[in-house]
Formats: C-alpha cells, structure tokens, sequence
C-alpha cells in the first residue's frame, strides 16, 4: 500500500487551491492532515479520490495513476470525503451492494455487507431509505461505503463531523484499529484527534504542505511546572530548554533519555517540580504557521 | 460491461422510487383517460368543422394523429423530469462524493444513468401507448404497422431528446438551471425557432428537432402542425421524409451525447 504524490497543483482560474504539493506515504499507518477552513486539505483529498482532476501533478496508488486508470486505481482505496449523500430512494443494503460490486466482488457480497453494518453499527437501518436517515447515519453509512472491499488505503476527510461524542469516540477506536493494518489519511480540523490517531501530521496552509513531521523536527519534550526562581540548569541529558512565563519550562532531552533521567538531573539544579508531562507543541507550531 | 449494467440498476431502482416518477404516471394516467373518454364521446360525433360524413379511414387516420399528436409531447416533458436533474443532481445533491471514488470509469456512470432515463421515460411512453392500443382497436377494430413505425420513432426522439437534456445538466450545477434551459432551449430556441423561420422565410425548417421529430405523428398523416407552410396530406409521410427526420434525430443525439459525456468526464465537484 503505497500514495506518491507528485506536483500536485490545482488551481480554479488565477486561485491556487494546491500549489506543487509532493508527498509519499506507504501503510500501514495513518497520517493526519491539519490546516485551517481553505488550506487546501479536501482539495487534496478530493485530487486523491478523483472527485476532481488535477491541473498539474498526478497522484499514483500502487503506481497506478488515479486521473488516466481510476478503474483500476481506486479498487484499492476507499473513501470518505465530505459529507456524502445517498441516492434518496435507495437504502443502506442497496449503496453498500452497488459499492460491493463495482469494487469486484462477485460472491459473498452479503457477508461483506454484514461485516461493514456491523462494524460500523448502522444495522439497525441498513434496510431504510437513505432519504430518511440523520446526518450521523449518513457518514456511518459512508464510512461503511469507504470500507467495502478492505481498500489498502482509506482516505477520510472529517469523518467524525456530525456524530454524537459516542460517535465520534467510536470511529477515532475504529481508525485507530484499521490504522494497524491500513495506510489512513485523515483530514480534521482537531489537533487532539490527529495527535490521538496519527503516526504522522501535515499541516497544509494557502495550498502548500507546510509541516510533515517526519521531515520535520519531532522530538520528544517534556512540560515542567515548578516553584521558585529559575536560575539555570547544568546537565549532560537536556539538549535545550525554553523557560515560559517564570515557572514553566519546556525541555528537550537529549536523545534516548528516559523522563527519570531529566527529573533526578533537575531535582540535582534545586528545581522544585510540581509537575513533570510529556509536552505536545503540535497546536503551538500549527497557530505559528497558519498565522 | 458489469459494472455499466451494476450502474443501470442502481439508477432505474432510484428513478421508478422516486416522487418524480410516480407524478409522471399520474399524469400519464389523467392525460391517457381523458384522450380515451374524447375518444369515445367523438368517434361517432365529429365536430362540424371537419366535415359531417368522414370516411370511416379517414376517421380512422385522423383518431391516430391526434393521440400521436399528444404521444409527442409526453417524451419532452419526461426527459425533463428525469433527464434535467440527471447529472447536476450529483453536484447540488452530493451524491458525486459518494459515487466517483468508487472504482467505475465516469462515461460508464453517464451511459448507465442515461439508459435508466431512458428505460423509465419508455415505460411512462408504454402505458400511454397501451391505452392507445387499446382504445383504437375497441373503435376501428385493427392497428396499423404504422403504429410500430411511430413508437420506433418516438423511441429514437427519446434517445435524442434525452441526449440534449443529459448534455445541459452535464453543463450545470444546479438543477434549476438544467430545468430552465432545458425547456429554454426545447419551447424557445426549436420551436419558436421554427415558427419565425416559418414566417420570415416560408419554409420549414427541418434540420431542427422539433420538426424532425413531428414524424412520429406524420406517419399517419402527412401534416405538420407547427408550419404554416406544409403542403398538408391525407396519406402517410414517404420514406424519403422519414429517413432524413431520422438521421437529422440521430446527428443531435451523436453530437449531444459525446458533448455531454465529455464534460461530464471533465466535470469538477466543487
């Protein structure tokens, strides 16, 4: 399971959307794609799952390029863009299997539905018309949609909007459990969705791939409160420290270093800690580049 | 191929369920009753002006023109119930994010979808036929081959008219817009189109699609009803007229259909 991404630009008249975006992610994993309202991330996800085409670029799965073999490129993805309707008079048992075989599955297509309802919880109204269902049950049945075949790759843009917070809790498990066999990309507006689902984090602003954490510095840091004045630190284990408002301090250890190791070196400075926790600077460096 | 007929399937299940169908047959059925109930009262009592003893085959003819004159009509209007929508519905309704992700080359989604227009405007054509059928051979005892002729041609106008509406809802986003043109370009450009020719210049135009579609009706009697200028006939319209309605047919549905399945391939979900 394999996405190269080359050059990829669209543009709607003199409006760059997505300008030369290069990208490679091979699964299973899932990598999370934050930016803010236009930045360009269902514009790449729609250029993946060839909802639109692109002006410049191709995007290849498996090697197979999306815009000249769909057919045969997206039997291996699936996906969840937007908020997708359903046709009105059909039911949920009726997408699925429409989906089920135009993705080549010729027996058990029955089993593969049972599968999907059950573990996307939507069995009670499989057989309901899809006119009739709520804005939950419509991205549960999309994410069932996105599911048939078990694609390799499972592209989801927003997938918990619209959902109740036992929803949503539901399908951030869920992509946590297919993460381990399946390459998912993830766009959200949430950074503690990414940081709780995701292996890897882009952040795209005015159509460009501003952030990827496995180019990026990704260090660990860790958080620490403490009382008293701060007067520096002597230690062979701290690569860096930034002091914050007077009694915070975000440290960087170096390399391999285990959390006991930076408490007993601070504990040796006189520093007194109150408390000590793993430090996340994912939204500091998004509200840095996004600003 | 399995997956154009997995995309007819899907399609003709969504369009006989829908609200559109079933006012389609209620008006099918109101239209058709109220043909079969002028029928019955005016057979035998014809209105002054066309004459007092009309031959029983020219009674005959005549009763087959008129309800093939309204047999006509019945394709232009369904093609735009179920024509209009057919691709900017998957825009505004956002149905395009659910189905083109899905495996399946778009032309196929087009091909099927317009088959499944085609299968149901058909269907609405039948039932009126039906009663046609029926209601003829009760008066005059006999239906004539060229009954079959007619419903061979009106087959063809629904494939061309379908065409031209598929190829305008391809252009839009909205419904509305598809909706609009589509009558537009059927009430205003063909036929109005065809009646200033007919003033301005005496002719009729028979390159446009209206005029050649009125063959469905002149094969029983060889009168155009929407030209001033028809050298009008008791007889059946010949060969020659008919073949040439029917490539004229065929050139619109062709160039309509390409056009339409090419910006469909283009078409941007935004």
């Amino acid at each position: 399971m394999e996405i190269k991404i080359n050059n990829l630009t669209k543009r709607y008249g003199k409006l760059v959307a997505l300008n030369k975006i290069n990208m490679e992610a091979s699964g299973p994993g899932c990598i999370a794609i934050l930016g803010p309202n236009g930045a360009g991330k269902t514009t790449m996800l729609k250029l993946i799952s060839n909802i639109i085409k692109p002006t410049e670029g191709s995007v290849l799965i498996n090697n197979i390029n999306v815009s000249d073999y769909p057919e045969r490129a997206l039997k291996y993805l699936g996906a969840l863009i937007e908020q997708p309707e359903f046709y009105y008079y059909l039911n949920g048992y009726e997408i699925l299997r429409f989906a089920a075989k135009v993705k080549g599955i010729k027996n058990n297509i029955d089993e593969e539905i049972k599968r999907l309802a059950d573990l996307t919880d939507i069995k009670s109204y499989l057989y309901r018309k899809t006119g009739t269902y709520s804005r939950g049950m419509k991205q549960r049945l999309a994410l069932a949609v996105a599911m048939v075949g078990n694609p390799e790759i499972i592209i989801l843009d927003e997938p918990t909007f619209g959902l109740d917070p036992r929803g949503m809790a539901y399908i951030r498990d869920l992509i946590k459990d297919l993460s381990r066999e399946k390459l998912i990309i993830l766009s959200t507006h949430l950074i503690y969705e990414a940081r709780e689902v995701s292996n890897r984090t882009l952040i795209i602003d005015h159509g460009e791939i501003k952030y990827d954490s496995i180019k990026n510095d990704n260090k660990k840091r860790i958080l620490v409160t403490f009382d008293g004045p701060f007067n520096g630190i002597k230690s062979d284990v701290i690569e860096d420290i930034k002091n914050l408002d007077g009694n915070k301090m975000i440290i960087t250890p170096v390399e391999s270093v285990s959390n006991y190791d930076i408490i007993y070196d601070l504990i040796k400075n006189n520093v007194k800690i109150k408390s000590v926790q793993e430090y996340d600077d994912l939204e500091e460096k998004y509200i840095s580049i996004t600003s | 191929m399995g997956n154009l007929a997995n995309v007819y399937v899907q399609y003709v299940k969504n369009y006989y369920r829908s609200k559109s169908f079933y006012l389609m047959l209620t008006l099918i059925l109101v239209i058709s009753v109220l043909m079969t109930y002028f029928s019955l009262k005016y057979v035998n009592d014809l209105p002054a002006f066309l004459g007092k003893n009309v031959p029983f085959h020219v009674k005959k003819v005549l009763f087959y023109f008129l309800w093939a004159f309204v047999l006509i009509n019945i394709p232009v209007f369904s093609s735009v119930f179920f024509g209009s929508p057919a691709i900017s519905s998957e825009i505004e309704n956002r149905t395009a994010y659910y189905i083109f992700p899905l495996p399946i080359n778009r032309y196929k989604l087009y091909i099927g979808k317009y088959l499944s227009a085609f299968t149901v405007t058909f269907i609405i054509v039948l039932i009126y036929s039906a009663f046609e059928v029926i209601i003829l051979h009760y008066l005059f005892g006999s239906i004539p081959i060229s009954f079959l002729y007619s419903i061979g041609l009106l087959a063809i106008f629904i494939f061309t008219i379908l065409s031209i509406t598929f190829m305008i809802s391809s252009i839009f986003n909205k419904n509305t817009y598809a909706y609009i043109t589509v009558f537009i370009i059927y009430y205003i450009v063909f036929e109005a189109g065809s009646l200033i020719i007919n003033l301005l210049y005496k002719i009729t135009p028979i390159y446009l699609l209206n005029e050649a579609a009125d063959i469905v009706e002149k094969v029983y009697l060889n009168i155009n009803t929407s030209s001033f200028v028809s050298t009008p006939s008791l007889a059946p319209a010949d060969n020659s007229e008919i073949y040439t309605s029917i490539l004229i047919m065929i050139i619109y549905m062709i160039i309509s259909f390409v056009a339409g399945i090419i910006i469909f391939e283009r078409k941007e979900v935004s």
